[in-house]
């Protein structure tokens, strides 16, 4: 008996930490961002209950309707460019071709390195004067196509956008892995069948890892939505807002003591990300996918 | 048949190898441009730097206070690590071994977590840091990034936990192990994988964190690596060579934890655990 008080002492002093930090840090911060989103208030005065005043304000906001309509750019072109090429290249390493366990170690790198320093490598490579970009341009007599890349309006959001796009690797590694956990049963009776690779790879391995492919789509849409570095350091937001995104305008918020606008654009984050999550559930409807 | 079969292998290989440079070659241009001068880099960008200047790092060091900001980092990411490891595999143990009334819900809100986006979290975690009068301090960046990794670091280590047979705590209970003894000389040594593998993403995230160090930290003293390689970007915007030179010291940490525990990595994507 004495052993059992003991044993539930320990048990309750094992998860205390845990559950306070899990309160202090998720908890009550998303009830904290929702309730004073309906306020108005700047960090030192007392909050006034305004309602659904910060919403509406925000639905009449320029600046706002740019950085949603961005990051639900971002997210789908996440969903529907970076992951179908993560499924292709898992697909062609799953062949095992000669020295694939290095490629995959290789792609994976770029996820390993901070969002800062391949954010500044990129602002290198874009840089308008001495900048990577330009300079292949002009070495290869294309001098004509050279360009202000992140100054100029119309291509300032597609280059923040894009380079990340082509980092497949994340994505690619977790594919990898379920292809490898199909049963090669499957894939000898198809060849007896005549079925060439590509066959199988259509018929039998994509139809398998759906719940995976739901996974990544949902992580890669999710993952759209809470851009911010990139943005941050290659445009500022600019020119003229046009690549501005949700947590960027909610910094800034932040950083004006718009406290009430800051956690109406956090809602708006938390409810994207929870339709997101929702939506792709119920289009792949796998029943092995457990989120 | 033949014809076809070699064009699909044909663009099999163009497909990879494309993705491989333009994974590997920005790469490897940014540690070329920390060995140029600035007149060099301006001149061909893809000439090969003659000779090597390793003058841009020592530069890096001087003018950027990477010492300091390299040691803030050390220090704010590992004890991040300990303590999320220490947090999470007692909360794990408890979840995974115990089974009691309230355990599975707690355990189905605490990984909810993983799904929150805690970027959207910013103003609570602003006011609740200064509440607690720890804005600007190492202690606030150790104690958000320990609690934004939290759910995932129970996911993972309670899935290695939960596949630990059985009778080998029975055996411990038999040799007189009481509570604490059966989790630190049990538990955690078999739970190893598990405990690594998570602490390896936490002390890649922490490293690699930029939002809640610029927002819950000002000054130098207590300034990361990340957030140093910002400011020099913008305090010295003529000398683009020493920032390279500071970028590719800022990587080398992760470089480093990615060689060693790659291994662990992919098995810890692989298991499908890594969800966030």
């Amino acid at each position: 008996m004495q052993r059992t008080t003991h044993f539930r002492t320990g048990a309750i002093l094992f998860l205390l930490p845990a559950l306070l930090l899990f309160t202090a840090f998720f908890l009550y911060p998303v009830g904290y961002v929702v309730v004073v989103s309906f306020m108005k208030w700047d960090g030192m005065s007392s909050p006034g209950f305004v309602g659904l005043r910060n919403y509406s304000a925000l639905f009449h906001d320029e600046v706002f309707r740019i950085s949603i309509r961005n990051n639900l750019i971002w997210a789908c072109a996440e969903a529907m460019i970076q992951v179908p090429l993560a499924i292709l290249v898992a697909l062609l390493l799953a062949r095992k071709p000669k020295g694939w366990k290095l490629l995959r170690t290789i792609y994976f790198f770029p996820h390993v390195i901070s969002g800062i320093a391949i954010t500044m490598l990129w602002g290198a490579i874009y840089n308008n004067e001495r900048g990577l970009l330009n300079g292949f341009l002009r070495l290869i007599g294309l001098s004509e196509w050279e360009h202000n890349w992140l100054g100029g309006l119309g291509s300032a959001f597609p280059s923040v956008l894009v380079y990340g796009l082509l980092y497949i690797g994340y994505f690619m590694v977790i594919i990898l892995a379920d292809i490898s956990s199909v049963s090669q049963s499957y894939y000898e009776a198809a060849s007896i069948d005549g079925a060439t690779r590509t066959q199988q790879d259509w018929h039998i391995t994509l139809p398998l890892i759906r719940g995976t492919i739901a996974t990544c789509v949902t992580l890669a849409m999710v993952n759209g939505l809470r851009q911010f570095e990139q943005v941050l350091l290659l445009t500022g937001g600019g020119p003229a807002n046009n690549t501005s995104v949700l947590v960027l305008y909610l910094y800034k918020e932040l950083q004006n003591f718009h406290y009430g606008t800051a956690n109406a654009l956090g809602t708006v984050l938390i409810v994207l990300g929870g339709l997101v999550i929702l939506t792709v559930r119920k289009l792949f409807n796998a029943a092995k996918y457990d989120m | 048949m033949k014809i076809n079969a070699l064009l699909e292998k044909l663009l099999s290989w163009a497909i990879l190898t494309l993705f491989l440079v333009y994974t590997l070659f920005p790469m490897l241009w940014l540690v070329m441009a920390s060995l140029k001068t600035n007149v060099e880099l301006l001149g061909d960008p893809f000439r090969f730097p003659a000779p090597p200047q390793f003058g841009n790092y020592v530069n890096a060091f001087k003018s950027a206070h990477l010492t300091l900001l390299f040691s803030n980092s050390v220090l704010i990411s590992l004890s991040a690590t300990a303590l999320n490891a220490l947090v999470t595999s007692m909360a794990a143990y408890v979840l995974s071994r115990y089974k009691f009334k309230f355990g599975p819900v707690i355990f189905s809100t605490l990984i909810t977590g993983i799904l929150v986006p805690v970027s959207a979290l910013m103003v609570p975690y602003f006011t609740l840091i200064r509440t607690l009068g720890l804005y600007d301090t190492k202690l606030a960046l150790i104690l958000t990034y320990t609690a934004v990794s939290l759910p995932l670091s129970v996911f993972i280590i309670k899935g290695f936990m939960d596949s630990i047979p059985g009778e080998l705590e029975e055996a411990a209970l038999l040799d007189g192990c009481d509570f604490y003894q059966k989790f630190f000389r049990v538990i955690v040594p078999i739970s190893r994988t598990g405990i690594v593998t998570a602490a390896t993403f936490q002390f890649l995230s922490s490293w690699n964190e930029f939002l809640y160090a610029m927002l819950l930290t000002s000054s130098e003293q207590v300034r990361t690596l990340q957030m140093g390689i910002r400011y020099f970007a913008s305090q010295f915007t003529t000398d683009f060579t020493s920032m390279f030179a500071a970028i590719v010291i800022s990587i080398i940490p992760s470089v480093a934890m990615y060689s060693v525990f790659q291994n662990q990595i992919i098995s810890g994507l692989t298991q499908g655990s890594v969800k966030g």
